[in-house]
């Protein structure tokens, strides 16, 4: 007789619920969700039609409301709109995540912990609002950096920073109860307008940061080599040395410039093919009158070491 | 208007800390805590009442649930109380001791008990 059984429940079921059709369906859901297995045992350990067991389930229903503290009955509260169904929805999702984060860490509700983070929050909105002050009266064009600098003063930076830090502080431990809900909307207003500012400012000091980076490795003054494309090496009578490599104390090759060539005819690179320094011989800086391209007559003639720039050094 | 004292309306406000005393010892599935608080005293209670308020009590972060298979009745959910649970349990506990001692003093005081 499991199949009745199953269609009792069932039934019984589908009329808690229809009483309970003005409540948002995730609450319903949620309040609803064991009582399928509940029914069930009631009906194992009772005996009889749960109609004679629990009594109608308009009634069961009224009870069940009753119980968890929803208002109903007469009169009906107004439908939920759409929002209000989304809303607590949301709540209750948050009420769920709120309880299973808690433990993970340290807390019976992460709620707990985030209300611990609380004075944090204020001193941080403090120097939020002491960058949105100085960055509106700042007309010194200067990079602001990470005070409130104004006109590029780090005295007031120091001041304006310690007076918002200590108001917003102030503003922290006074309580909004008051009848009127605008200050509070105000201060939630002017807490996501931070928020904000927050996230570009620091996307903009990240990404500064990674530029000024990115030029030390490449550009700066502290790599005296950074831009040197190809090495030519003279011996003492002026003469290029083709083929030279060049090592440090430790013998360990000294690597500079890249190993490619621009074809001046077509405009491409091309890998070289001269093992060692020069990478590039035909664009060697200086010529030497004696020998023209020639390395292996360099022995015959005595050369002459008057090394004359024949063309700018690519840049 | 005088409206006399009834168990229905005492239970509402101690039913939350009745189901947490039927914990206290031993999980227990819906039907099974009903039981208890019935044979414990509380005839009046209902099924629903009860049923709704372990759903509020899960919810509320106070209790912890398992499902039990039996072969041959329906799966068993049982209720546990957590740590949050039994620390609810002392405290609502001692609020009740220390109501329930005033109304007795006062009782006394006037000659009725």
């Amino acid at each position: 007789m499991i199949g009745t059984e199953q269609d009792e429940i069932t039934a019984y079921l589908y009329a808690v619920r229809a009483a309970l059709g003005d409540l948002p369906e995730s609450t319903r859901d949620e309040l609803l969700e064991d009582l399928p297995e509940h029914l069930a045992e009631v009906l194992v350990e009772a005996g009889g039609t749960l109609v004679e067991r629990l009594g109608p389930p308009e009634e069961y229903a009224a009870e069940l409301r009753a119980s968890v503290g929803f208002v109903g009955g007469f009169p009906d509260p107004p439908p939920p709109g759409r929002l209000v169904e989304l809303r607590s929805a949301l709540l209750s999702r948050l009420r769920v995540a709120d309880a299973k984060l808690g433990p993970m860490l340290g807390y019976g509700r992460a709620s707990e912990f985030v209300l611990l983070l609380r004075p944090a929050w204020w001193v941080l909105r403090g120097y939020l609002v002491a960058m949105v002050v100085a960055w509106m009266l700042d007309d010194s064009g200067q990079p602001m950096g990470l005070l409130p600098r104004i006109g590029g003063s780090e005295l007031i930076a120091l001041l304006l920073l310690a007076g918002a830090v200590l108001g917003s502080i102030w503003l922290g431990r006074r309580s909004f109860r008051s009848a009127a809900p605008w200050p509070r909307w105000a201060l939630y207003a002017g807490s996501t307008v931070l928020v904000l500012v927050a996230i570009g400012g620091f996307f903009s000091a990240d990404s500064s940061a990674r530029d000024s980076n990115y030029s030390d490795v490449n550009y700066d003054n502290g790599n005296p080599f950074s831009n040197v494309e190809d090495v030519f090496v003279y011996d003492q009578q002026g003469r290029l040395v083709p083929g030279a490599r060049i090592f440090d104390q430790y013998g360990a090759p000294i690597e500079l410039g890249n190993p490619y060539c621009m074809d001046e005819t077509s405009g491409e690179y091309t890998h070289t093919d001269h093992m060692g320094y020069p990478y590039c011989p035909e664009k060697a800086p200086f010529v030497t009158p004696t020998e023209e391209r020639s390395p292996s007559a360099a022995g015959s003639t005595p050369p002459v070491p008057t090394p004359t720039p024949s063309r700018s050094a690519p840049r | 208007m005088f409206r006399g004292v009834d168990t229905t309306q005492l239970l509402k406000g101690v039913l939350d800390l009745a189901v947490l005393a039927a914990l206290r010892d031993e999980d227990g599935y819906g039907y099974d805590i009903l039981r208890r608080l019935r044979s414990a005293g509380l005839e009046d209670v209902g099924d629903a009442s009860v049923y709704g308020t372990l759903r509020r009590l899960f919810n509320g972060g106070l209790l912890n649930t398992y499902v039990v298979p039996s072969d041959e009745g329906p799966h068993r959910k049982y209720y546990a109380l957590n740590a949050g649970g039994r620390a609810e349990l002392q405290r609502s506990g001692k609020v009740w001791q220390g109501f329930a001692s005033t109304m007795d003093d006062l009782l006394r005081e006037r000659g009725t008990a």
